[in-house]
């Protein structure tokens, strides 16, 4: 499923809960939409950087089963990035499925 | 994903086939998509998206197979999921820095070092201007108005070029407010330089001024890309 301009929200929420590497967030994507939102991995690391470079998440190296890792966790704006984001996409699905529901 | 799960179920000895021969074979693989993925970016940009692709990748490999997989499938599984390396360079360089802009920002570092380092240029470059401005404006109370607008124009001139770096200007918004500035003060030195002609003039304006608006412009990307709080001070200007 096409999900272009939503792969930062997903990201965020992926890490709203604790901190995760790029490999463990597009696993946590791809499980929690059951396999619809399967996106190319090699677009997950820029839109990371760029919600780096916008100060939502930060990143620090960590090690995972002796292999040094990057972790990335959400910042304070970043979360409130993420409850922003929730609720207009709540209120666009809203629309969209009142006026699907219509046709 | 499911691929792999279902695949978990096929062969229970899988790590027989894990062995560093075949990932030296594989190996090439990855290395063509990381060259497709990172061409022009600057080397640190490189080094760190080949670190995180390997990650990615030794991890993918590794979960797949732990799912079944033999190493060759999961060498396949592993690059597939990380689909077109065009795309992924294209996205990459919107918001990693390119070699361009790692040099622009090299070499600019290298120009403030050169200043801050040598207490009689800073000196040098700081009374220049100001003397240049000080003579146009007594040339102009004595009337020689030609000489003192050529003063002019080279004061304002050496005083952006040389001036700004010690001005304190170390917040985005006083950035913003001091390019403003800058650029109305060029197009004001412009305008007293061509008086009435300056559009008949403006192929040597556009000629003249078009390395510094690639340098503005390139500058703006790498304010994009670097987060503030590793500007240096020449970025702010």
């Amino acid at each position: 499923m096409n999900f272009k301009g939503t792969l930062p929200t997903l990201i965020l929420e992926a890490l709203a809960h604790e901190p995760c590497h790029g490999y463990r967030i597009a696993q946590q994507i791809k499980e929690r939409s059951q396999g619809v939102l399967d996106f190319k991995e090699g677009t997950l690391y820029p839109a990371l950087h760029k919600l780096e470079n916008e100060g939502l998440v930060e990143s620090y190296e960590g090690v995972e089963k002796g292999r040094p890792r990057r972790y990335y966790r959400i910042t304070r704006s970043g979360h409130k990035v993420l409850s922003k984001d929730r609720a207009e996409w709540r209120q666009l699905s809203q629309a969209v499925t009142v006026i699907l529901g219509e046709a | 994903m499911s691929q792999m799960q279902s695949s978990s179920m096929r062969s229970p000895s899988i790590h027989s086939s894990l062995n560093p021969s075949s990932l030296n074979q594989n190996l090439p693989n990855l290395n063509d998509w990381l060259h497709q993925a990172t061409r022009h970016l600057s080397k640190d940009s490189v080094a760190q998206v080949r670190a995180e692709i390997q990650e990615h990748y030794e991890s993918a490999r590794d979960t797949a197979i732990n799912g079944g997989a033999t190493a060759d499938e999961a060498d396949r599984s592993a690059l597939l999921a990380l689909g077109d390396a065009k795309t992924a360079n294209c996205q990459y360089r919107n918001v990693m820095l390119t070699s361009g802009e790692a040099k622009l920002l090299r070499e600019s570092q290298w120009e403030s070092r050169a200043v801050c380092s040598r207490p009689w240029l800073k000196w040098l470059l700081l009374t220049m201007p100001a003397a240049a401005l000080w003579a146009s404006a007594a040339l102009f109370l004595t009337g020689k108005s030609e000489l003192a607008r050529t003063l002019l124009v080279g004061g304002i001139t050496l005083l952006l070029a040389f001036g700004a770096p010690f001005l304190p200007i170390y917040t985005p918004a006083r950035a913003r407010i001091f390019r403003r500035v800058k650029y109305a003060l060029l197009l004001a030195t412009f305008a007293l330089v061509f008086g009435k002609n300056v559009l008949d003039w403006s192929w040597l304006l556009a000629c003249s001024v078009w390395p510094l608006f690639w340098i503005e412009w390139t500058r703006t990307s790498i304010r994009r890309k670097l987060p503030e709080a590793r500007w240096p001070k020449h970025l702010y200007l």
